[in-house]
Formats: structure tokens, sequence, C-alpha cells
């Protein structure tokens, strides 16, 4: 078995492990931690694939930029833990249901009709890895101008989103 | 880039450059109503450049972007109904003492999206659209902030949007891994190169949940059930925007997508369409019937319009009905743009603060029963009323017979008879909640309060002049909706 | 089709005044009606309307002119989608035409009358301002009316039938808050909401039919359909049977026909004048001119025009039984108004278009004179009551003297003949025109249809004769009761007689119905030829009975002596039983005893006998609702609708909801239908729980469902 290959299994299976902690832990200092580590396999993931941009990207804006200021709402909310039991006693079975029953369809649909074969890229690329990044921010800055653009404007609107539904709140009490 | 780039997004520009200078400029104004009216004239003005623009044909940013007849069509829209969302929202912001400059800023950015989304020929972009009109809604539904129901509106709004989204961005990735592009133009290359072999099937699936996300957008059953929490605890003329704006965007976006990309998928997605819109008439308008809120029964009647437009998008895999399916779709929008912000418009007249619960916290004057007596305290208004709900029952003398005539006559031509038959058996269904709020108006005893404002006042009594007036002459509008057909690449 | 090729006249670019006047009159009358007095607006609103007729008949003379060759008079482009091309026009044919006639001419003389009869009817109910709404409404109906008998596509018929049906909703609700003695009451509105539903069924089987034509035809303009018919009916014959029995559905709504004439007799809740003009005279005859109009379909589909045929005559038959039962002096015009409608659905059914459309002129004379008069009688009564009451209240003490007076009961009335002797005349020549006395109007176009009925289906004939004996003794018994006799009431015993803004155009009425049958008299057939410049009859091949064949200049007596006959027979025997001795006050209806259960099926739709229910508790609600059924006269129709359209469902939700004391017939099955559909309503909305993550898995099993069919396909 090649290493890579064996690497990736182990990745897949922490990053579904992962997922799963995130979701099912009524702690939430604890879900948050979860996501930390789930960011922090699928920028590995990304490394094998030989973006190490993308990789170096997810870890310092996700895994810690965003999850700081995660962690720190947790704490000021101090809202930590979730209460126990369900106020819809059918939903939860007829969820897993449903996410089984999708998981199964995609894995019908990637392995048994489309016939995806498990290739990696030979890793050697992204040792090279400064002409990547100067690829990708050529292309940003002219094929993809117009959505990287529209995306600053996305940031916009949602900071004075935030604004907005925070102040709004001493302006009435004033 | 180059200036010609700018050049054919031009509207788009302005608006979003007078959004951010309004963003500054408001911090100065002590007026809410100056702010009002910059917003209003910046809309105007972008509507006048969009119009100006008409007959153009061209695409730019690489391809991102596409000027035609449809985008010119949709970019006078989108303005307009933007200016009626001012118009309604002007008063009521005051009277209901959430007056902030901020919400006509984010009213244009949101138009923006909108504007966005009909230009857009690559994925990226419709995704980038589909937030950047999305995000400000989100935050203007839950605007009336220290009320409750508005904010577990924007919250719902917000989280089920998100999840629709993972939906839209999974498909896109599925479309890209089948044919390794996401532009519109790389698709149609990509299928009619006929090397997709068995990654076909990946690009119906992704074209599938691509159709699932919109159908979030547009409010299409069984992915609709935000629709009347959301419409009823969002503050009104928000409701309404969102109601005509969103709900056209979404159109916009499934129109171009798939007329332009998918026409080879047909056979496997047509009966997908088919039951998505049997589904959508008839759970929205027989759920309508159990109603006694008018926002909630106007959400389940949205709900149901959205059915009547994915029944003319049925048809979007045949070449020989293709161009009368968009302008139908176009068309219908136009006749409910109109007649659905009047009927909103004559909600927001009704509603008021309810005293006993204190400033802010909720609104009363919206039960359909608080309509009772309307037609003797504001006989212009009832009548108003009236014929918006004509209008959207479908019958004479409104344009929403006209709409309806069109769209069943493409559904039919496109061979889809059984169809037409359930949106012709839905519209009978319908007439009895529609008619029920006439009913009421005239015929019940009651002492409505209403609010006389001008503004107000100007877009429901337009509104229901335009419906009638429109329905003898709609011959322009037909011209304009069939001349708005998708530029082919 | 007939296009004329030749310039069009300049007579004929008036054609569009005939919408546009009654439009202009109403808008006046909003903008400045405020200021006007009554008669002003009353006046205006009948100007409008009679210069309508003055247009109609220069249409008519200009047709007569040009040897009745059909116009069209293009107006306005009104929808132009690609291949599709519906102009606006104006078709003036000589069927067109005669219907404008009889729809302004009547429609004028109503308008006349009911500058007196509202004026009448806003001071006894109190709210004056509604005089001007009135008329508003009314002549916005006139507009529409002519908007459907000139419209040269189906489509722009669709616009006038819908618009007319949009006006009757509004006019029989008109005293929506209160009922005839202007006490609070809902009564009013709700049979506006029931007819206004009952026939959007019947316009859907319209809209299907239309979408059915336009399907088939790739058009939905008389010219081009007609063109085509042929074509298509060699090709495929199953389409215009189709398109037919779609259509019949939506006769059956607007004309009142089994089985959606449920709303017709509730309708005549609307003041008099409306009964007479809308669900007498005119737009209940838009069925029949509709089939008129599809001619060139009904004749390329036999069976559908027998069927038309049948529905008609059982009609006309299953009313006129009905109408024996009744009380109330309006109720049992309107069933007759049903009745009669039958004999000119059954004989356009027929193939009779000639005969259909005279009875309809006819009917539109002596039905308006009827009601008008009718009108009068309750004005009559109304004033007399009102004349008690104020007489009393000076001595007795104050609400003590609020009996329950319905002044369109006929058992309150009686001895009318002294108080009210205008009235009494008018409504005697009317009743003869109804009955089909020699020579009145009714005579001449009843004698034709069942003439034609004799020669082409003999059972329709029978039934037809059946019905015609059963219309000359209710209209015999009504004229006993309400003007014979001594008065039952002491409104009655006061009655006084109206003034001449009412009885004159009565009088006018009342000459057509003596005069009308000249319009179509046997051997000389002017409406006939008239009518052949637009309808060509087929020309059938029959084997006739010797005595069917004799002619006496174009009568045959056989038939026309045994309806004549028939009809003295049922006034004679109208005599015996209610002229000879007249009813007192309280008496029951002498035909109660030898008929039994019979009458009582026919009288019971209003007083449901408490007691008789209360014998057959819940667990028998099966087999009560079947006899009361039988009982009711009602067993056919239940049994079609519960068995044939709606199945087992709308019985089980009528056991499940245990309803059984207001289950009458059709009434039941709107209603179940209606439950079904609200508790379907209420199972969806409990989905609705409010719940974010329930919506996203309703979202989820969306995706898993379209995701899985894809894969499985």
């Amino acid at each position: 078995m090649d290493f890579t290959l064996l690497l990736f299994f182990l990745l897949a299976a922490t990053a579904v492990a992962t997922a799963l902690g995130l979701l099912l832990s009524r702690n939430a200092v604890y879900a948050a931690l979860f996501l930390v580590l789930n960011f922090a396999t699928v920028a590995v993931f990304y490394l094998l694939l030989g973006a190490p941009f993308v990789a170096m990207t997810q870890v310092t804006v996700y895994a810690g930029a965003i999850m700081v200021l995660f962690l720190f709402v947790i704490m000021l909310l101090g809202a930590e833990k979730l209460p126990k039991g369900e106020a819809l006693p059918w939903q939860r079975p007829l969820a897993i249901g449903a996410a089984v029953i999708l998981f199964a369809e995609a894995v019908y649909l990637l392995v048994q009709r489309v016939r995806l074969t498990a290739a990696l890229p030979d890793p050697g690329t992204w040792e090279n890895s400064m002409e990547s990044l100067r690829q990708m921010a050529g292309m940003l800055f002219t094929d993809y101008l117009l959505p990287f653009e529209v995306t600053s404007l996305l940031l916009l609107v949602a900071m004075i989103g935030a604004i907005v539904l925070t102040k709004g709140e001493r302006a009435v009490r004033s | 880039m180059t200036p010609s780039d700018l050049l054919s997004i031009l509207p788009l520009l302005v608006l979003v450059v007078w959004a951010c200078a309004l963003l500054l400029v408001d911090l100065w104004l002590k007026r809410k109503g100056v702010t009002a009216f910059l917003a209003a004239l910046g809309l105007a003005l972008t509507a006048g450049l969009a119009l100006a623009q008409a007959g153009e044909e061209t695409t730019a940013f690489g391809g991102m972007v596409a000027l035609d007849g449809f985008a010119s069509f949709l970019n006078v829209l989108f303005p307009l109904s933007g200016l009626l969302g001012i118009a309604v929202a002007y008063g009521y912001l005051k009277r209901m003492n959430i007056e902030r400059g901020e919400y006509y800023s984010l009213l244009l950015f949101s138009t923006a999206g909108m504007m966005l989304m009909a230009h857009a020929a690559d994925l990226v972009v419709v995704f980038l659209a589909l937030e950047f009109l999305s995000l400000p809604l989100y935050v203007l539904a839950a605007f009336a902030r220290p009320r409750l129901d508005s904010e577990e509106a924007g919250l719902k709004y917000f989280l089920l949007g998100a999840f629709a989204s993972a939906f839209v961005i999974y498909g896109i990735a599925l479309i890209y891994g089948a044919t390794g592009t996401t532009s519109l133009s790389g698709i149609v290359a990509a299928i009619e190169a006929g090397s997709l072999g068995t990654s076909g099937l990946l690009l119906t699936i992704g074209a599938a949940l691509f159709l699932v996300g919109f159908g979030f957008k547009v409010a299409a059953v069984p992915f609709h059930m935000w629709t009347p929490d959301v419409y009823h605890g969002a503050p009104t003329p928000v409701t309404a925007f969102m109601a005509v704006g969103a709900k056209a965007a979404g159109f916009a976006a499934l129109l171009r997508v798939f007329v332009t990309a998918f026409p080879a998928l047909d056979a496997d997605l047509t009966p997908v369409v088919w039951v998505l819109a049997a589904l959508t008439m008839f759970v929205g308008n027989v759920v309508a019937i159990a109603q006694t809120n008018i926002k909630r029964m106007l959400a389940y009647s949205s709900i149901a319009h959205a059915g009547y437009i994915l029944m003319a998008f049925v048809a979007f895999g045949n070449p020989a009905t293709r161009a009368d399916a968009v302008a139908s779709a176009l068309f219908y929008l136009v006749t409910y743009a109109l007649t659905s912000y009047g009927a909103w418009a004559a909600v927001i007249a009704l509603e008021k603060q309810d005293p006993s619960a204190g400033s802010g916290q909720a609104a009363s004057g919206l039960e359909i029963n608080d309509f009772a007596g309307l037609g003797r305290r504001r006989p212009a208004l009832a009548a108003a009323m009236t014929v918006f709900m004509l209008s959207l029952t479908g019958m004479p003398p409104t344009l929403g017979l006209v709409g309806k005539f069109y769209l069943f006559r493409t559904v039919i031509e496109a061979g889809q008879v059984w169809l037409a038959v359930i949106g012709v058996l839905t519209s009978l269904i319908s007439a009895y909640y529609y008619l029920r709020v006439v009913v009421v108006m005239y015929m019940r005893e009651g002492a409505p309060e209403t609010t006389r404002e001008p503004w107000l006042d100007f877009t429901w009594a337009v509104s229901a002049l335009a419906t009638v007036i429109l329905s003898f002459l709609p011959m322009a509008l037909f011209a304009w909706a069939s001349a708005a057909g998708v530029m082919g690449f | 089709m007939l296009l004329s090729e030749t310039a069009i006249s300049p007579l004929f670019s008036l054609a569009p005044l005939i919408v546009f006047l009654p439009v202009l009159g109403l808008l006046l009358n909003i903008i400045f009606g405020g200021r006007m007095g009554e008669k002003a607006i009353g006046w205006l609103a009948s100007v409008a309307s009679g210069l309508t007729f003055v247009v109609s008949s220069l249409l008519a003379y200009g047709l007569w002119a040009a040897h009745g060759e059909t116009v069209v008079v293009p107006f306005a482009d009104w929808i132009t989608i690609g291949s599709l091309h519906i102009p606006w026009n104006f078709r003036v044919d000589t069927l067109s035409v005669t219907m404008m006639l009889a729809v302004s001419g009547v429609g004028t003389l109503i308008h006349i009358y009911a500058i007196g009869y509202m004026h009448e009817d806003v001071r006894f109910k109190n709210d004056p301002k509604r005089f001007r709404r009135f008329f508003v409404f009314l002549n916005l109906f006139i507009a529409m009316m002519m908007i459907l008998v000139s419209g040269d596509s189906y489509l722009m018929l669709f616009v006038g039938w819908e618009g007319v049906g949009l006006c009757s909703f509004l006019l029989i609700g008109f005293w929506y808050d209160m009922d005839t003695l202007g006490r609070p009451s809902w009564a009013n509105s709700n049979a506006a909401k029931k007819a206004f539903i009952t026939n959007r069924i019947g316009d859907f089987g319209f809209l299907l039919a239309a979408l059915t034509m336009f399907w088939a035809f790739g058009s939905v303009q008389f010219g081009e359909v007609f063109g085509k018919a042929e074509e298509i009916a060699a090709a495929q014959p199953a389409v215009i049977i189709a398109i037919t029995l779609f259509m019949l559905i939506g006769v059956t709504g607007k004309s009142a026909q089994i089985p959606l004439y449920v709303w017709l007799p509730d309708a005549m809740a609307g003041p008099t004048p409306v009964s007479a003009l809308i669900h007498a005279a005119t737009m209940v005859t838009a069925g029949v001119y509709l089939v008129a109009r599809s001619w060139p379909l009904y004749t390329l589909a036999p069976d559908a025009q027998y069927i038309v045929a049948m529905v008609g005559a059982v009609t006309a038959l299953f009313a006129a039984t009905i109408a024996v039962g009744q009380y109330d002096i309006k109720k049992v015009l309107a069933y007759s108004t049903i009745s009669q409608l039958g004999f000119m659905v059954a004989a356009v059914g027929m193939g009779a278009f000639v005969a259909g459309m005279f009875h309809l002129v006819t009917h539109a004379f002596f039905k308006a004179l009827l009601f008008l008069s009718a009108g009068s009688v309750i004005l009559g009564l109304e004033r007399g009551h009102h004349h008690l009451a104020h007489h009393k209240g000076h001595e007795e003490h104050e609400g003590k003297h609020e009996e329950v007076f319905d002044p369109g009961d006929m058992r309150n009335m009686g001895g009318l003949r002294k108080r009210m002797p205008v009235t009494f005349w008018l409504y005697i020549i009317g009743t003869l025109a109804l009955a089909g006395i020699f020579p009145f109007a009714g005579f001449w176009s009843k004698d034709e249809i069942l003439l034609d009925a004799a020669k082409l289906h003999p059972e329709i004939f029978i039934i037809l004769t059946t019905a015609a004996f059963f219309t000359a003794f209710y209209m015999g018994r009504q004229i006993w009761m309400v003007f014979f006799g001594e008065p039952r009431h002491e409104a009655a015993a006061h009655a006084e007689e109206s003034p001449k803004i009412i009885t004159v155009p009565l009088m006018v009425l009342a000459g057509l119905s003596v005069l009308g049958g000249a319009l179509n008299l046997p051997g000389v057939h002017t409406l006939g030829h008239w009518l052949e410049h637009t309808i060509e009859l087929a020309e059938h091949e029959l084997h006739l009975p010797a005595w069917l064949e004799i002619s006496w200049g174009g009568l045959n007596p056989v038939v026309a002596l045994v309806s004549t006959l028939l009809a003295l027979l049922a006034i004679y025997i109208s005599w015996l039983i209610y002229g000879r001795k007249p009813l007192t006050a309280g008496q029951k209806d002498p035909l109660k005893k030898p008929l039994g259960f019979i009458f009582t099926g026919m009288e019971n739709k209003w007083f449901v006998d408490e007691g008789y229910w209360a014998v057959f508790v819940n667990r028998y609600v099966d087999i009560a609702r079947f006899l009361a059924d039988v009982v009711d006269w009602r067993f056919w129709h239940d049994w079609f609708h519960d068995k044939v359209i709606a199945g087992t469902y709308v019985w089980l939700s009528h056991i499940a909801l245990n309803r059984y004391a207001d289950q009458k017939g059709i009434d039941a099955f709107f209603n179940g239908l209606g439950d079904l559909t609200k508790r379907l309503s209420a199972f969806l909305r409990r989905l609705q729980n409010g719940f974010v993550r329930s919506y996203a898995l309703a979202v989820m099993l969306g995706v898993i469902v379209i995701v899985g069919y894809l894969l499985m396909k």
C-alpha cells in the first residue's frame, strides 16, 4: 500500500470522526475544538493535493482566527452546555436515516455509476509551491477579478449587517 | 479588464458605488427621509441606465458576466422593485420606530446582488450573487430587531439560507467535477463535445442540487418551509421586497443556467421540475386556505406562484418553446411583482403597533379578519385590494389573467397538458382564500384602523391601476419580455 | 366564415360604443354621482343603457342593409405572443346583434324601473347611499354583457363571462349585511358567495374547453376555430366532443342547469331588478348564447348535442316540479327561470338554434315582466306593512308589533287584484305568455321548440310537454294565491299600487310579451331568416309520422293544440285547487293532502321538520339522508354527484362530520369538498412547526428523493 493513500485514509477517518464529534458533543467548547481539528485535517488534504497556499490559509484563517473568535463568543455568552432531550422525538431518527440514505446515494453515485478511481496526484508537485501561488494570484486578479471584488463587497455587507444588528439596540434604548 | 467590461455592467457599478456612498452620507443626515430620497434616486438612475442598455448583447470580464436582453430586462425590473420597496417602507419604518439609514443601503446592496445574478454567466458569479443578494436580506428580515419574531425570522432565514447555499456549492462542485469548468459556455462546450462519459450523471446530479438550492430561494415545495415563518416575522416592507426581488432573482439564475447550459439534461430533469411545480402549486394553495394571518396567507400565495412560474420552467429543454418559457416566466414575474407589492402595501396600511405589547414588541392588524369593514372605511384601498386578489387568482380584468394565460399557453405548447390542468385546478382552489379577503372587506362589519401615507397610497394605487390597465394593453410588456431572450453561447 | 370583404360601413365603427357607453355612464356616476340627486343618477345610467340600445339598433340596421353579412370590427390589439394573436374585435353578426338588442332593450327598461324601485328599497332599508352604487353595478353589467356577446374570440367571451359573473356576485350581495326587512343578516352575502363559487366550477369547464381548443386548433378566434372545425372533426372526433362537453359544464354553471343550478334560487337575494335583468333575462342566457355561438362545433358532435338537449329537458321538468311547491313569489319565478332555460338549452342542444334564440328573446320579455311585477307586488306589500307598523306604533308598546313578516311570501298575500289592479293585469299578461297561451309571445316560441323536439327527439318532446304542463300549473297557482281570494295578512289588505315610474316600463314589457311572437311567426320566420346569415341550420332527412307533417302555414296544429290544451287544463286544475276555494290565513297548501310526501318534497327546502329529523338520530344518518334525498326530490343529482363525481369520500367525510342537519343535496357536496380541502390544509399546516431543523430536514428529504430518482433512472 502506498504511503500517501494510507495517510489519506487515516486523515479521512479523522475528518469524519471530528465532524461527528462536533455534531454530537453537548459542550460548545469541545465542539469548537473538534472543529479546529477538523480544519487542520482538511488543511493536510490540501497539502496532499498540492495546494500549500490554500492549506496555509486554511490553518491561519479558519483554524486560527475564526476559531479564536468562536471560542471568545462561547466564553462570553457562557452557554457552553446544551440541554439534554429533544423537543421533537421523531426528528433525530428521521434525520439520521436521511443522512445514511444520502450517504449511500453519494457512494453509489461516485463508486458504482461514475466509477471514480482512487488516484492521488503526484505528491512531488507541491514542492514548487511559489509557482502555484504566483499562478493563483494571477488568476485572482485577471480571470477572477470580478468574483474577487464581489467577495469584498460581500464582506462589507456582512460587516454592515453585524453593526446594524448590534448597534441598533442601543439606539432604541437611549 | 477593459473600460468596455466596466461599461457593460455600468448600472450595477453605479448602484454599488451609490450604496457605499449612501452609507457614508447617511452618517451626517439627521432626517432619514433624505436618505430614502437619495436611495430612490440611485435606483431610478440605475433603472434608467439599464434601460439605455436594452438591445446590447455582449460578455465581459472574460465571460464571467453577460449583457443581453434577459439581463437588461431584469436590470430594469430589480431597481423598480427596489423603488417600490422604499416607497412602502418609508412611512412604516418611522411608524414602527425602527427608522435607520442602513435599511436603504442594505436594500440597495441586495438589489445590486439581484442585478449581478441577472448578469451572471459563470457559476462562481451565480453563487456570489446569491450570497450578495441574500446577506442584506437576512439582516433586513431581522431589522425590527427588538421584536422577537423579526429576530427569529432573520436567524431562521440565515441558517436555512446557508444550508441551501451548501447545496448550491455542492452542485457547482459536481458540475465542475464533470466538466472541468464553471463557466456556462464551457459547460455547454463540454456537453456538446460528448466526452463526459460516466460523469454525465455527475453533471445531472450537480444540476439537480443546484435546482434544490435555488428551489429554496424561490420557495418551491418541499424547500419552502422557511417562507411563512420568515415572511411573517420580517418587517412587512422587507417581506414585500423579499417576495418579489428574491424570487425573481432566484428564477433569473435558474432560467439563465438551465436554459443556457443544461438543455441537454431535460430528459432527466423535466420530470423533477414537473413534480416540484405540481407540488408547489398544490401545497401552496391548499395550505393558504387554513391561514388566518394575512402575511402567512400571502406567504403561501407566494409559494403557489413560485409553482406557476416553475411550470413555465418545465419547458426549458424544449427548443421550440424555450424562448416562450423565458418570456412567459419574465412576464409572470412582472405580473406577480406588481400585484404582490400592491397587496403588501395594503397589508402595511393596516398594520399597527400593538399598544398592549409595548414599544416595538409586536404588530397587530394582520389577521384577515382585521380587514373587515375596509370596504366602507377606505373604499379605494379595498377596491385596490380586490384588484390584487383577483389578479392573484388570475381573473379578468387584471394582469394576473394575462400572465396565467401566457404561462398556461407555454406549458400546453410544450406538451405538458396535465401540468396545465393542475395549474388551472389549483388556481380554482386559490379563488377560495383570495375571495375570502374580498368577502371580509365588503361583507363583514368592522372598523379597521388604517394609515394614510402618501408613498404607501401611491404604491397600491399605482399597482392597482397598472394591474387593470396593463391587462387591456399588455402588448408593450409582451414585446419586451419576448425580446428579452437569453443569449446563447 | 362570412368575413365581409367589403369596406366596413361607417355605421359599424360605432360598435365599440356598446361597451364604452355604459362604461362612460358608470364613470360619470362614480365621479359626479356624489353631488347628484337620485333621479339624476338613475337617469344618467338609464340614458347610457338606452344609447347602447340605440347603437345596437343602428348596428342591426347596418347589418340588414348589408344583407346580414358578418362584420368584424377591429378595435385594438390585445395579446400577441409569437404566432398567437388575439385582437379585441367586435363581431357584429345577426346572432350577436340579436343578443345586443335584447340585452340593451330589456336592460334599459329595467334601469328605468330600478329608479323607482331602488328609491323605495333604499328608503325601506335606511341606506340611501347605496342608490348610486346600484346603478354603477348595473351599468358595469351591461358593459360586461356587451363584451360577452360582441367578442370575436372565446377568450374575449370569457372576459365578459367572468365579468358578468362578478357583477352578479356584487348585485346578489347588494344588501349583503341585511335581509329583506333590513335586519342584520349575512344570508345575502352567503348567497352571493354560493353563486360565485358554483359559477367558478362552471368556468373551470369553460377554461378546459378553451385550453383544449387552443391545443387542438392553435387559436381561440371564432373564425379560425370554426373554419378548421370540420377538418379537426374528421381527424380527431374526440376533441370536438371533449370541447363541447367541457363547454356544457360552463353552460350548466352560467345558465343554471342540472347539476349546477343550485345558485340561482339563492340568487334571488339580490334586489328585484337584478333578478329580472341578470338572473332571468340576460346573464343566465349566456350559456344558451354560447351553445348557439358554437354551433359549428356542436353540429359536428351529435352525441354531445344529445347530452346537452337531455340536460336541458330534464332540468326543464325537474325545476318546474319544484316551482309547484314554493311559497316565495320570487323563488317560484326562479325555478321557473331554471325550467325555461332548460327549454332553451334543450332547443339549442337539439340543433334548433333559431327556436332556442327565439325563446331566449321572448323569455327575456315576459320573465322580466313577471319579475318586475313581482317586485311591484313586494313593494306594495312593504308599503302596506310600513303603513301598518307606523299606524300601530302609536298605539302599542314599542317592539310588540315587530312580527316576522316576509313580503315575498305568497301566503301573506291574496286579494291583491283590487289593491293593485295595474300590477295584476301586467302579471296576468306575463303569466299567459309564460304558460304559452295563444297568441302571447311564449306560445310561439315554446311551440317552435316543441315542434322541433317532436321532429327530432320524441322523448325530449314528451319531457318538455310535461314541463310545460307544470309551468302553466304553478303560474296558475301563483295567480290565484297572490291576486284572488281575500287578503291573508293585514299588509296585503293595506297594499298600495306602485308609482308610474315602475308601472310604465312594465307596460312596455307587457306589450312586448303580447306581440313578441311576431318576431318569428310560423311560415314567415323573420328571426329564422335573420339568424340564418350566421347559423347554417342542418337539414335533417326525417321520416315523420303523418300528424307531424301537417302544416297550417308552418304551424303544426297537433303540437300547438296539445300544448295549449295541456296549459289550459293545468290552469283549470290550479283553479280547482287554489281558485275555487281560496286559501285562508294560516291554511296549509291544499295540494299537501292529496300529494302527501311528494308535495312535502316540493316545498321542503327551507322548513326542515325538526321532529322528523329527530326520529332518525345519528346511527341512522345514512338512512335519513337517503330518505331525505328521495323526499327532497333530489335523489337524482345527489346520486349523480356522490357516486359519479365525488365518489365515496364525500359520503365518508359526511358521516365522519356527522352534520346531518344541513344535508341538502348539492350544498352538502360542496361543503364536503370544502371541508376535505380545509382538513388537508390544516394537516399540512401542522407540519409547519417552527423548528429550523425540521425545515432543513424537509429540504434534505427533498434532495434524497430527487437524487434517488435520478440515480434509479
